[in-house]
């Protein structure tokens, strides 16, 4: 094994859990995460010179949130909805509800409000660290929060959602 | 009361709890990408019969499990693989060689650089693995900046991967072949160039049977142009003074 091939496989076995669920927030499907975390990391690989002596993790995130959103435009364009997956392991139905309200609201969400959302929510990423991921002006990384927020706060409802957390937690 | 924000976080991380990435997932990522470097090539079958022959492996395995060069080599692995790593903090990687003090940059490895866009200045970044080496440009010369100009040489054998690389390009319809004066090149936009990043606009120039240059303005510099024609005007002026030294 080359000492690329070590490192690249030693940086996958590290990060590829983390990765592989931000792809999964991104996109929302599971098969469609590992396929795109797939491809994330073929294209990491063939650059491995390159961006190996650097942190690669950004690097990887970046190529996982702009396929997600490219790929959703196309099927967008398709007009093929994505698919939920159920949970494996049981759950509590309120739980569930309130996953699955929130998950449907996520996806509803155009791709790169979504996206957004998940590289500050969930990656806890700065407003100028999501702009360098997605490429636009810190100004647009706020703007698209404030409406994905807006919209999540709509079709959630914060009464019925809060009603719902209360219930989970009693 | 927690915020919706925080509501979000903890629902996120329920959704995705569950999910644990394929253990062979670094191995078949290695093995895509030889298919699709080697494709056309009758080595490359063998070699990924090889790899298929030998079934999923878990990511630990011993040094040579991953590699594919032999089709009698036969992956070792450890009696009882331990299970692959889950986020672990990777460890740091120890410090590239480097060129040390280039002065103004102008001048790396064996090729010598003529021309450069106005206002930049070596970054005070190198490095050297003898057959591969590279430095880059930008405003303040902070090594830890981002970069404006990148130039990766690959010489002797390591061509084979920039080639290869082009031949991706070229089977998958991306980038345009370009000549630069008696030279020819490969002009690609690389990297990440879905949706609003605009990827690494990069110039592969043939130096020469043992010798390829990859000139690349980083997505940020890039805006710095008026658009892609001027960018890629400054990638040929920048290929053209591009010389060997040796």
């Amino acid at each position: 094994m080359s000492g690329a091939e070590h490192d690249f496989g030693a940086f996958v076995a590290a990060r590829a859990t983390t990765l592989l669920r931000v792809a999964y927030l991104a996109c929302g499907d599971q098969a469609e995460a590992e396929d795109l975390l797939q491809t994330a990391l073929e294209r990491t690989y063939r650059n491995w010179d390159r961006v190996r002596h650097d942190t690669p993790e950004p690097y990887v995130r970046r190529v996982i949130i702009n396929t997600a959103i490219s790929r959703a435009r196309r099927r967008a364009i398709l007009n093929i909805v994505p698919v939920r997956v159920p949970p494996e392991r049981p759950a509590r139905s309120t739980d569930v509800d309130l996953r699955h309200v929130l998950m449907d609201a996520l996806r509803g969400l155009p791709p790169r409000q979504r996206a957004v959302i998940v590289l500050r929510y969930w990656e806890d990423l700065s407003e100028a660290q999501t702009a360098e991921v997605l490429g636009c002006t810190i100004g647009t990384v706020k703007s698209q929060a404030s409406k994905a927020m807006a919209k999540l706060r709509t079709a959630l409802g914060e009464t019925s959602l809060e009603g719902v957390i209360g219930n989970a937690h009693a | 009361m927690p915020t919706l924000e925080d509501r979000i976080r903890q629902i996120m991380a329920d959704e995705t709890a569950r999910l644990v990435p394929a253990p062979d997932l670094a191995e078949r990522v290695v093995r895509s990408t030889r298919r699709k470097r080697r494709r056309g090539r009758i080595a490359a079958v063998a070699a990924s019969l090889a790899v298929l022959a030998t079934g999923p492996l878990y990511l630990t395995v011993a040094p040579g499990a991953m590699s594919t060069p032999d089709v009698s080599e036969t992956p070792v692995a450890s009696e009882t693989p331990a299970p692959p790593a889950i986020d672990d903090t990777p460890s740091m990687p120890s410090e590239p060689p480097s060129f040390g003090d280039l002065g103004d940059g102008r001048e790396f490895g064996r090729v010598k650089v003529g021309y450069l866009p106005e206002g930049l200045q070596w970054s005070n970044w190198s490095v050297n693995y003898g057959d591969r080496y590279t430095t880059s440009w930008n405003f303040d010369g902070d090594k830890n900046g981002f970069y404006c100009v990148q130039i990766y040489v690959h010489e002797g054998d390591a061509v084979l991967e920039v080639d290869n690389s082009v031949q991706v390009y070229r089977d998958e319809g991306e980038g345009e072949s370009v000549t630069i004066g008696d030279r020819t090149g490969y002009l690609v936009v690389a990297g990440v160039g879905e949706d609003g990043g605009k990827g690494t606009p990069t110039l592969i120039l043939d130096m020469g049977d043992q010798r390829r240059a990859q000139i690349m303005f980083s997505p940020t510099y890039v805006k710095e142009f008026a658009d892609d024609a001027a960018v890629n005007r400054e990638l040929r002026k920048i290929a053209e003074g591009l010389t060997a030294v040796d």
